[in-house]
């Protein structure tokens, strides 16, 4: 049976006030589920829940970069792989927003066009 | 791996953790809630017997998550964070199963039972329990004080000690203890405590019962 705290976490997946909301985003891109997330973090499936609970690390990076020490140290996670996944949840969350606006996806979805005469592919148009 | 904390129940530590929660510490709202839900929750279920447990801990969760969002609505100088943590959820509580009874009352087309009272006498059942009377008594002596026209002078006449005491009786509180805190009287026996409590319960009902009545 779920704890209340689980359960408390599962209503959090889509408010990005909160960790959750990352670890749901790379926990699908990734195809995980809980136990294959908590082996990809190093943790136990019951971290999961109170790890979920945290604040979404700061945007800005040397607070980000602080603020994921903080939560893996405390939660004994890899500080790498909660990086990892803010950043691709960060990354979905622009894809979708452009999605919204009708741009930014087809962007990153174009194919790249040679910018010279040689045929070379220009660098970037992805995000 | 670092165990999350179950036990920061002393004041000055949920001092600390709600100064972590101002400082946008990262750890702090998790903290928050594995210290709070389950209290919270149980307390809930406690004083709203009749209450489906989930809803119990969906009213606490809304609460705590409040709190997260919003650290600023707690003022510590006026009541512990706990207490503040129960009458958010005593409130998100009321909401939710007046959201709820709504929605059935809409789905099955009840309005014409929902507005005769007694229909309603026998749908709520709220006689069947003498402590549930009391309580609901008390209730309504409590939000007739809100409305009326002495509550004013009634609510300005009160010292800080006997508007937190108000606040733990509005909350249904039954312990002493926080009582006792409340009033400032942590350090006499337990008995004394009692006797206290008791006396000042007593005297700021029949102040709230003449501000409730008509002649203010």
């Amino acid at each position: 049976m779920a704890s209340r705290i689980d359960a408390l976490a599962q209503r959090l997946q889509d408010d990005p006030f909160f960790l959750a909301s990352a670890l749901a985003d790379y926990a699908r891109s990734e195809r995980l589920d809980d136990g294959a997330l908590a082996v990809v973090l190093g943790c136990s499936v019951k971290t999961l829940g109170p790890l979920r609970l945290c604040r979404r690390p700061h945007p800005e990076p040397r607070l980000f970069r602080q603020d994921v020490e903080r939560i893996a140290s405390r939660f004994g996670v890899k500080a790498d792989v909660l990086a990892a996944a803010v950043r691709r949840s960060d990354a979905l969350s622009r894809m979708r927003r452009g999605e919204n606006s009708g741009s930014g996806l087809l962007v990153a979805a174009r194919d790249r066009q040679p910018d010279n005469h040689n045929g070379e592919a220009t660098q970037g148009g992805l995000l | 791996m670092t165990v999350p904390p179950t036990a920061l129940f002393s004041e000055e530590e949920a001092r600390a953790l709600y100064e972590r929660l101002l400082a946008e510490d990262p750890v702090a709202p998790s903290d928050l809630a594995v210290t709070y839900l389950e209290r919270l929750t149980t307390w809930l279920i406690a004083h709203n017997p009749r209450v489906h447990p989930n809803d119990c801990a969906t009213a606490a969760g809304d609460a705590i998550l409040a709190l997260i969002k919003n650290p600023k609505t707690y003022k510590p100088g006026r009541q512990t964070l706990e207490v503040s943590l129960r009458m958010s959820a005593s409130g998100d509580l009321k909401n939710l199963l007046g959201s709820e009874r709504r929605h059935r009352e809409h789905r099955a087309d009840w309005q014409a039972v929902a507005h005769s009272p007694v229909a309603r006498k026998y749908l709520e059942d709220t006689g069947a329990d003498p402590a549930r009377m009391l309580e609901q008594r008390e209730d309504e002596a409590l939000m007739a004080v809100r409305s009326s026209p002495g509550a004013e002078s009634l609510r300005a006449g009160l010292t800080p000690e006997e508007t937190r005491v108000i606040e733990l009786m509005q909350m249904r509180e039954r312990q002493t203890a926080l009582y006792a805190a409340a009033l400032g009287i942590s350090d006499l026996a337990f008995q004394a405590q009692q006797r206290e409590v008791k006396r000042v319960k007593d005297r700021l009902k029949k102040r709230l019962k003449r501000a409730g009545g008509s002649d203010g």
